[in-house]
């Protein structure tokens, strides 16, 4: 069994361990101790997503985001950023499918002063919520979109394959960015809505790890936190529950000024959280991760059909993961030439199964990918927070190493056969604009909606 | 407001003491071969970083063949005498190990990661792939097709366009750096397999080159490690290459590199200014990041957080090439994208931010903060391996003391507001800034020849 390789004695854990505590209002803190480095990092994960949108208000959970550094009850403007950043820390949020998080890391000694500001935004962001910032960061927002995605050759292609991926009125349909339109009419009311409905201590993990002192820390939170009053009412998302496998190849062609023809995919795979989807994320990894893969070798080493191949994973624990496959074409190869090959590999891998070195393979690069996230104080915070919000358990974050390590050969095999066919994916294809084909470019815009 | 009697508030806490940080000291000494070798041992640091120096320039390239030390980068890993380029990957993901080779004006620099009970194999690779790279033909023809292949995707990306564009106008022709770092179409379908042996011949031994070693080396005998591995690499000895001096024209202009019917503007503004070892460096840090170093900073304060003009736009400092007696240059520039529409506005508040620093200054608060952040920031900068080795490979890639970083430190904490002042008043004077817009010619053109910031031309994006 090629089980016997882990790179450290503890396999990413690195004897680490974390506490659990929850306040009356509902908060769940978790503190994890590390002394290494005088930093420690504040990690506040609130259960609300993009997922938890509604129609009409796509992008509603990220503009929000932006608007909790615009001021609370007793911070000014940008104070937020203008004292983390004054007292040597760094700081951000950001918004996916399933949770926002906000996040400092801080040196040791000014610890408490992030504690102070993300409580006084949870307690009292509506004090200075306010027209001025919600335009203005509204128009921030779409020029976010339009940095990030409309204005990039493919950026938009990632919004496409998931609203391919998940059906119409599903709550993955639509990306965390949202629509323009969207956007656009979002008002201040909806804001603070949606603070009033999702924005409470019991609907939120609080995580702070590095060179802290436990009792003191936890003083300081129930201090700052501990007044803020929980509250329920809070809706349960739409369920994302979809049939493990689509039953059809599903398929959009986009005619749009990009440098080469793609291939893109989107396989349904399961949900984050179980072994199955780990399982998942070794067949990708053996079939389409790093440089010595199986579609790397075919498509760019052997064939030279392609410039960059490869396999990546959305873990989502709410709704089917999805494992997403990237392939820009080299020169004049046609699409359906990488297509035969892509779905020639992954018949032959259903068939076969992983090799034992390919195993061995696949295991050291996501062991080496935990040991990357779990190597900072603000990773391992951010992972606390993550399996304390999705599975209710921050200590699996400590031991998820292993649960890859402990996964077969057979069952990587099983991943592939169930998931990895041509009947269960979303196929996104892109094909350059030329004077050829200028009359057909809008056809790619019934999906965009 | 109700929402403000729900929670008790607490006046804001005050800092406890701050525990002792240095950026840590390396050790250095030589190998029998030559190679000058750092070391740094980082408690806790799982995850080993080793950086290379190669002593192999852009401007070394034989003329005509721009892109050729990339290809050689990127072949170290596709085989050696040891290994086939699948096999040569495989047993570095393996190994749980990444290398990342590439190259720039300064040099070839291979960058290492693995974790410190892999270590010997991932030294093995490595120096495998220095000491007996294959250079096989259809290898190196392969990574020419990927390179040419890259190209169209680099040019249909306004940020990549834009720096492009921008190093054009800055430099002469004749020098290496005015041309694209991995070179154009026409350089890089020249290059073949005898081409890279020959760069590599010439330019890559240990005694020009330098290896810098970080991480948890609590139960690592490096030298006999080092010596097992690197220490095998031979080669001729040379004296360093001279750097060559760059002239630059920094005239006030506008170049629209046009993109017809792009929603948003890719702005970069540049001109060039001293290397590290100019005294004015540690105040310029300073003003740039006042400038324009993050969302609070002037250019944003009003770009972002007043207009909505922009995500985002950063003001910063990057070294191109480094000289020992520094007459090196850098990058001085600022970035950022507007949506169409807004462009013109942008711009002129953007200048206006300019002159308004110019005529009046900043504020000691404004420093104060800088400084609490630029220094404060280190040990969370600097908590993995990798961080570390960067900043360490960098020093002696710029020909700067080990202990440079330490010193910039205490440098920065020094500074006044009217030295901070100066230097980013000089770093970005309002008429001496070439400014480079990728977006759409049609709508922006006019509004930005209102603003009489320069000249301006339109070039198109291919």
């Amino acid at each position: 069994m090629p089980m016997g390789h882990t790179a450290t004695a503890e396999a990413g854990s690195g004897g680490l361990t974390a506490t659990e505590h929850r306040l009356a209002n509902g908060l769940r803190v978790v503190l994890s101790e590390d002394h290494l480095t005088p930093v420690a990092a504040v990690c506040l994960w609130y259960d609300v997503g993009s997922r938890h949108e509604v129609k009409g208000r796509t992008g509603l959970a990220h503009l929000f985001e932006h608007l909790m550094f615009q001021g609370s009850g007793q911070v000014k403007g940008n104070g937020h950023f203008e004292l983390v950043q004054g007292a040597g820390g760094s700081l951000n949020g950001t918004t996916s499918f399933e949770r926002t998080n906000y996040f400092e890391t801080m040196p040791t000694h000014q610890l408490e002063l992030a504690l102070w500001l993300e409580a006084d935004r949870m307690g009292s962001l509506l004090a200075a919520l306010d027209d001025e910032s919600m335009e203005n960061q509204r128009d921030v927002v779409k020029n976010e979109r339009r940095q990030r995605y409309d204005n990039v050759p493919y950026g938009t292609a990632f919004e496409k394959l998931t609203a391919l991926a998940y059906p119409e009125g599903h709550p993955y349909h639509h990306t965390p960015i949202g629509s323009m339109a969207d956007l656009d009419a979002a008002t201040l009311e909806d804001a603070r809505a949606f603070f009033r409905t999702y924005y409470a201590p019991n609907n939120a993990v609080l995580s702070v790890v590095g060179d802290i002192d436990p009792e003191e820390t936890l003083a300081w939170v129930e201090k700052y936190f501990g007044s803020i009053a929980g509250h329920d009412g809070k809706p349960e998302p739409r369920s994302g529950a979809l049939p493990d496998v689509i039953g059809e190849q599903l398929r959009e062609v986009v005619v749009e000024e990009v440098p080469a023809r793609a291939l893109m995919a989107a396989y349904r795979l399961p949900e984050d959280g179980t072994r199955a989807c780990d399982a998942a994320d070794l067949a990708l990894t053996v079939l389409g991760g790093g440089e010595s893969s199986r579609l790397y070798n075919r498509l760019v080493r052997r064939d030279r059909t392609a410039v960059a191949a490869g396999f990546g994973l959305l873990r989502l624990a709410g709704a089917p993961s999805l494992g997403w496959l990237d392939v820009k074409t080299s020169a004049d190869v046609e699409v359906p030439v990488i297509e035969a090959a892509v779905d020639e590999e992954l018949a032959r891998f259903a068939a076969e199964g992983p090799t034992a070195e390919e195993m061995e393979r696949a295991q050291a690069q996501l062991e080496r990918e935990w040991l990357d996230r779990l190597g900072t104080v603000a990773g391992r915070a951010d992972e606390l927070c993550r399996f304390a919000v999705l599975f209710g358990d921050p200590q699996l974050a400590l031991t998820a190493v292993q649960r890859v390590l402990e996964v077969t050969a057979e069952e990587v095999q099983q991943a592939a056969k169930e998931r990895l066919r041509p009947d269960n994916r979303a196929v996104l294809v892109y094909e350059p604009l030329t004077a050829d084909n200028a009359t057909d470019s809008d056809t790619d815009e019934e999906a965009a909606k | 407001m109700t929402e403000l009697a729900t929670m008790e508030f607490h006046p804001q806490p005050q800092a406890g003491e701050a525990r002792p940080w240095a950026f840590p000291a390396p050790g250095r000494g030589t190998l029998g071969n030559g190679l000058t070798v750092l070391r740094c041992h980082r408690p806790g640091q799982q995850i080993v970083a080793v950086e290379v120096l190669v002593d192999a320039p852009l401007d070394a390239e034989p003329a005509g063949l721009d892109g050729v030390a990339t290809i050689m980068a990127r072949a170290f890993s596709e085989g050696t005498d040891k290994h086939s380029a699948e096999e040569f990957a495989a047993e570095l993901e393996r190994s749980g190990a990444t290398l990342d080779a590439h190259a720039d004006h300064p040099g070839v620099r291979l960058s290492l990661e693995v974790p410190v009970s892999r270590l010997p194999k991932g030294l093995g690779l490595l120096a495998d792939a220095l000491r007996a790279p294959a250079f096989a033909d259809s290898e190196i023809e392969r990574l020419v097709r990927n390179r040419l292949d890259e190209i169209p995707h680099e040019t249909a990306n306004p940020a990549r366009r834009s720096a492009k564009q921008l190093y054009k106008e800055l430099f002469p022709e004749t020098s290496r750096i005015s041309r694209p770092r991995q070179g154009t179409e026409e350089t890089v379908a020249k290059i073949d397999s005898a081409a890279v042996r020959a760069f590599y011949e010439r330019h890559v031994r240990p005694a020009t080159a330098t290896a810098v070693v970080v991480g948890d080396l609590t139960d690592v005998d490096l030298d006999a490690l080092l010596g097992d591995t690197l220490g095998e690499w031979t080669g001729s000895t040379a004296e360093p290459r001279p750097v060559p001096p760059v002239g630059a024209d920094d005239t006030g202009r506008v170049v629209i590199v046009d993109r017809p019917g792009a929603v948003q503007t890719q702005l970069l503004i540049g001109r060039v200014g001293a290397d590290r070892h100019d005294r004015v460096w540690a105040a310029q840090v300073l003003g740039t990041y006042c400038l324009g170093g993050t969302l609070t900073s002037r250019l944003d304060r009003v770009l972002r957080e007043e207009k909505g003009y922009t995500y985002g736009v950063r003001a910063f400092g990057q070294v191109l090439r480094s000289a020992p007696d520094g007459s090196g240059i850098s990058l001085l520039a600022i970035s950022g994208s507007f949506d169409t529409p807004n462009t013109g506005p942008a711009l002129e508040d953007l200048w206006k931010v300019l002159r308004t620093l110019a005529a009046e200054g900043l504020t000691d608060a404004e420093r104060d903060v800088a400084v609490q952040n630029l220094v404060g920031v280190a040990p969370l900068k600097y908590e993995t391996a990798a961080a570390v080795a960067s900043t360490l490979a960098d020093q002696v890639e710029q020909h700067l003391p080990d202990d440079y970083q330490a010193t910039l430190y205490r440098q920065l904490a020094a500074t006044g507001t009217v030295e901070a002042t100066a230097a980013a008043v000089n770093a970005f004077p309002v008429d001496r800034l070439v400014t480079v817009l990728v977006g759409d010619a049609a709508t922006i053109e006019e509004p930005v020849r209102a603003l009489g910031i320069g000249d301006v031309t339109v070039v198109s994006a291919e």
